[in-house]
C-alpha cells in the first residue's frame, strides 16, 4: 500500500526529530558521567559587591566564603572533593549582577551556586538561578519580595525574613509596663528592599500597641544629608525613633541627630550598629549606649560549629567575624548539608527538596525553611553597653539580664 | 532594668505646650523658624557643593574637558585628610592645606600623563579617558585604604552652635567657611592676577592667546591641578560632614555634573549660583514635599531651566569657532 507523498514527509519528519532527540539525550548521558570525575574540585560560584556601594558587607561575605571554603578543605572537602570558589565582582550593580550569575553558569560552569549581598543584588541574582534550575542559598536578601515569587530554589541563611526581623524588639517594647513604654515613634526609611519591610513590620505591632505615629519617610538610597530629616523629627518629638538603615545612612543620621541635639528616648537601627568597631568609630564610641538592633549572628553565641568558625576567622582574617561574614558562612553550611543529604552536586532539585523538608545546624543557630525558602525562626536583640554589644533578647539567647532602658548619647564608658 | 523607670515624656508635654498655649501667632513664628533653619542648612550643604563644583567647571571651562573623575579626585582627598587626622592627629579641616596642594599636584602629574596627550580629541575620548581614571582610583584607594566606610569625626563633628533658636552644626559651618575661602582665592586669581588673564583668554580663545605668547598647554595644566586641588579641598570637608568608601564617588559626581551644567559649563559664579540652588532644592524638599524626593528634585530642577536656558544660568554659549591649541 503506498503511502500518500505529505504522510511520508510527516513521517521522515518523526523519525529524524525522535533520532535527533536520543542522540542528544545520549550526548547529556555520556556529559553527566564525564564530569562526575571525583578527582576535580567542586566549583562553587558567587558575585559579590566588593566594589561600589556596598562593598562594605560583600567584602565581609567573601570572607566568610572562605573561611567556609578553608574549614571545609582542612576536614577532606565537600563529599570527599575539595571546594574551589569562584567569585565574581558585581560592583554593587544590579546590571552586573545578572551578568556575572549568567557567566558562573555558563562559562565557568560551576556546579553550585552561593548567593550575594542585599535584598537589591539578591532579587535579579535569584531570578538567574531559578531559570537555571540551580539551588541559590543566599546569605543576605530578606526581603520578603524574594520568596513570594513562586521560586523553588532560592533558600535565605539566616533566621527570619525583613518583615519579622524586628518582632522580638517590637513585641518587647509592646510588652513594658505602661508608664515605661513610649508613647509616640518616628520611622525614617532608607528606601531598601531590605529596610522597608523590617520597619514596617516593628510599625504594625508599636501601632497596635497604641504607640502613636508621629513620623514616618522613606528617603533616596543616595541621601547623604539627614540634617532636614532630623529637624523634622525633632520638630514631632517622637519617644522612639526606628531607623531603617544599611550602614552610611545609619551613621549619617546619629550624628545629624547629635548635631541638632535631638536625643530620642530610645533608638533602635536595622543593620548599621551590627557593623561593631567601624558603627562605634563612626558615631563615637560614646553615642552608642543603649542603641537596640537585630542581628543574626553574636560571636560568643555557643552554636554548633561557632567557636571553630570564629578561631578560623581570626586565625585568616584578624578580629571578630562581622554579621555578614557569619551569614555568608552559614550559607556554605547549608549548602554543604544539601549535597551530603542527596549524595552529589547535580541534582539540586533533590537538594531543594530536602532543605524544604528538613533544618540544618549552622553557627546561626537551628534553620528551617517554608516551602516558598523563606526561614522559620526568630532574630537575637543586640544593645550597645558600655561600647561593646550584649544581647539581650530573646531570653533564652542573651548574654546579660540588664537591658539599658534607652538610648544615651555621650554615656558610653 | 531600672534606669529610666517613671520617665515624663518631655515630647508629650513640649507638644501640648505648643499646641495649647501658644497661638495662631505662635504657630506661624514657630514654622517660619523652621523654614529658615531648613533654608540655613540647605544654603550650609550648598556651600560644600559649589567648591568642589567651581572646580570641575573651572576644568570645563578653560579645556572642554569633562573630568568624570573629580568625585574620585574629592574621595582621595577625604582618604587623606582621613590619614592626617587618624595617624598624626591633624584637625580635618586644617589639613585642607596638605591636601589641597598634594591633591593638586596629583592633578598636575595626571593631567601631563593621560589627559594631555588627548585633549584635542574629540569630548567623548576625555569622557572615556576620566570615567577609567575614575575606576583606576576607586581600586587604588580600595587597595590603600580599604572597601570599609570610613569616618573622620573630629572633636566638633557632633555639636552645633545654637543662634536665636537655630542650630548650626559646628562642621557645616567651618567646612563652609573654608569653601567660601577657597573660592574666594580662585575668583581672585581668576580675575585679578596675569595667570587669571591667561587662563581666561585660554578659555575664550586657546590659538588668540597662543598668537599672544601665553603658553595654552601650560595653563592647562596649571588649570586642571587647580580644579583638582578645589577637590582636594573639598574632600577635606566632605570627609568630616558624611562618611565614605571608596565607590563614594559616583554619587558625587552625578550631583556635580548637574550643578556644573546647571550653573553653565564653564562659569565659575553659574557653579556657584547652582550649587547653593542645588542644595537648598535638596532641603526644602526633604523637609516640604518627602524625603524619597529630596535627591530627585533639583534633577528636575536642572531640566526645567535648561529648557528655558538650554546654556544654563550663568553660562555663554559656546564659540564655534574656538579652536583647542
Amino acid at each position: 500500500m503506498a503511502i500518500p507523498a505529505t504522510n511520508r514527509r510527516r513521517v521522515t519528519a518523526v523519525v529524524t526529530l525522535s533520532s535527533l532527540l536520543v542522540l542528544g539525550l545520549a550526548a547529556c548521558g555520556g556529559g553527566s558521567e564525564a564530569s562526575s570525575n571525583t578527582d576535580k574540585p567542586i566549583k562553587i560560584g558567587a558575585s559579590l559587591p566588593l566594589t561600589g556601594e556596598f562593598s562594605q558587607p560583600g567584602k565581609a561575605a567573601k570572607e566568610g566564603y572562605e573561611v567556609w571554603q578553608k574549614m571545609i578543605n582542612e576536614s577532606g572537602g565537600l563529599h570527599g572533593r575539595k571546594v574551589e570558589l569562584v567569585i565574581k565582582d558585581d560592583a554593587s550593580n544590579q546590571n552586573t549582577i545578572v551578568a556575572d550569575y549568567n557567566a558562573l553558569i555558563s562559562q565557568d560552569k560551576v556546579d553550585l551556586l552561593l548567593g550575594t549581598f542585599s535584598s537589591l543584588l539578591n532579587l535579579p541574582a535569584s531570578a538567574v538561578a531559578e531559570r537555571n534550575q540551580m539551588l541559590y542559598v543566599e546569605p543576605a536578601g530578606a526581603s520578603p519580595k524574594i520568596f513570594s515569587r513562586g521560586f523553588k530554589y532560592v533558600f535565605f541563611s539566616q533566621q527570619a525574613t525583613a518583615d519579622k526581623q524586628g518582632e522580638v524588639f517590637a513585641n518587647w517594647i509592646a510588652g513594658l509596663p505602661e508608664d515605661q513604654r513610649p508613647k509616640t515613634a518616628a520611622y525614617p526609611t532608607i528606601d531598601d528592599p531590605f529596610a522597608v519591610p523590617t520597619v514596617e513590620g516593628i510599625k504594625a505591632i508599636l501601632e497596635k500597641a497604641g504607640v502613636q505615629t508621629v513620623y514616618e519617610q522613606t528617603y533616596a538610597i543616595d541621601t547623604k544629608n539627614f540634617d532636614t530629616i532630623v529637624n523634622a523629627m525633632k520638630a514631632k518629638a517622637p519617644d522612639l525613633v526606628v531607623h531603617g538603615a544599611v550602614f552610611e545612612d545609619g551613621v549619617g543620621m546619629t550624628r545629624a541627630m547629635r548635631k541638632a541635639d535631638f536625643t530620642p528616648h530610645w533608638l533602635y537601627q536595622t543593620s548599621t550598629p551590627s557593623n561593631g568597631d567601624q558603627y562605634a568609630n563612626a558615631v563615637g564610641i560614646q553615642n552608642t549606649e543603649g542603641v537596640m538592633y537585630a542581628v543574626s549572628h553574636a560571636p560568643q553565641a555557643n552554636t554548633p560549629g561557632n567557636k571553630e568558625f570564629v578561631a578560623k576567622y581570626k586565625e585568616m582574617f584578624g578580629g571578630l567575624p562581622p554579621e555578614d561574614a557569619a551569614d555568608a558562612f552559614a550559607a556554605g553550611q547549608v549548602l554543604k548539608a544539601a549535597v551530603e543529604a542527596v549524595g552529589n552536586v547535580k541534582d539540586q532539585a533533590a537538594m531543594a527538596d530536602w532543605l524544604r523538608k528538613n533544618s540544618v545546624e549552622t553557627i546561626l543557630g537551628t534553620l528551617k525553611w517554608n516551602a516558598d525558602g523563606s526561614p522559620i525562626g526568630q532574630f537575637l536583640i543586640g544593645q550597645w553597653q558600655k561600647g561593646k554589644v550584649e544581647f539581650i533578647l530573646p531570653k533564652e539567647s542573651a548574654t546579660t539580664d540588664n537591658i539599658i532602658m534607652g538610648w544615651k548619647p555621650g554615656g558610653a564608658g | 532594668m531600672a534606669e529610666g523607670q517613671g520617665r515624663v515624656h518631655p515630647s508629650q508635654g513640649e507638644r501640648d505646650h505648643r499646641q495649647h498655649h501658644h497661638g495662631l501667632e505662635a504657630g506661624r513664628r514657630w514654622l517660619m523658624i523652621q523654614f529658615i533653619q531648613n533654608l540655613i542648612l540647605g544654603l550650609l550643604l550648598g556651600g560644600v557643593y559649589a567648591l568642589v563644583a567651581g572646580g570641575l567647571t573651572l576644568i570645563f571651562g578653560v579645556m572642554r574637558v569633562i573630568n568624570i573623575a573629580h568625585g574620585a579626585f574629592l574621595i582621595l582627598a577625604a582618604f587623606l585628610t582621613y590619614t592626617l587626622w587618624n595617624g598624626l592627629g591633624i584637625d580635618p579641616l586644617l589639613a585642607s592645606l596638605v591636601t589641597t596642594p598634594v591633591v593638586g599636584a596629583i592633578g598636575w602629574v595626571t593631567y601631563k600623563l593621560m589627559v594631555a596627550p588627548i585633549r584635542t580629541a574629540p569630548m567623548a575620548s576625555t569622557v572615556l579617558l576620566t570615567f577609567g581614571l575614575a575606576l583606576v582610583i576607586e581600586a587604588a584607594l580600595g587597595t590603600i585604604w580599604g572597601n570599609n566606610s570610613t569616618s573622620i569625626r573630629p572633636g566638633y563633628a557632633d555639636e552645633s552652635f545654637t543662634v536665636a533658636g537655630l542650630f548650626l552644626p559646628k562642621a557645616q559651618v567651618y567646612g563652609g567657611l573654608v569653601a567660601v575661602l577657597v573660592l574666594v582665592t580662585l575668583g581672585l586669581v581668576l580675575t585679578k592676577t596675569w595667570l587669571g588673564r591667561a587662563i581666561r583668554a585660554a578659555a575664550i580663545n586657546p590659538a588668540g592667546a597662543e598668537l599672544v605668547g601665553i603658553k595654552v598647554a601650560a595653563v592647562a595644566a596649571l588649570v586642571f591641578a587647580l580644579g583638582i586641588a578645589a577637590a582636594g579641598a573639598g574632600g577635606a570637608i566632605v570627609g568630616v560632614l558624611y562618611p565614605f568608601v571608596a565607590g563614594a564617588h559616583y554619587q558625587w559626581i552625578a550631583r556635580l555634573l548637574a550643578i556644573v551644567v546647571l550653573g553653565g559649563m564653564g562659569s565659575l559664579n553659574g557653579a556657584i549660583l547652582a550649587a547653593v540652588m542645588f542644595g537648598v532644592a535638596e532641603t526644602l524638599t526633604a523637609a516640604y514635599v518627602s524625603p524619597s524626593w529630596a535627591t530627585a528634585v533639583p534633577y528636575v530642577i536642572v531640566f526645567a531651566v535648561l529648557l528655558i536656558r538650554p546654556q544654563g544660568l550663568l553660562g555663554t554659549r559656546m564659540r564655534e569657532d574656538a579652536v583647542p591649541a
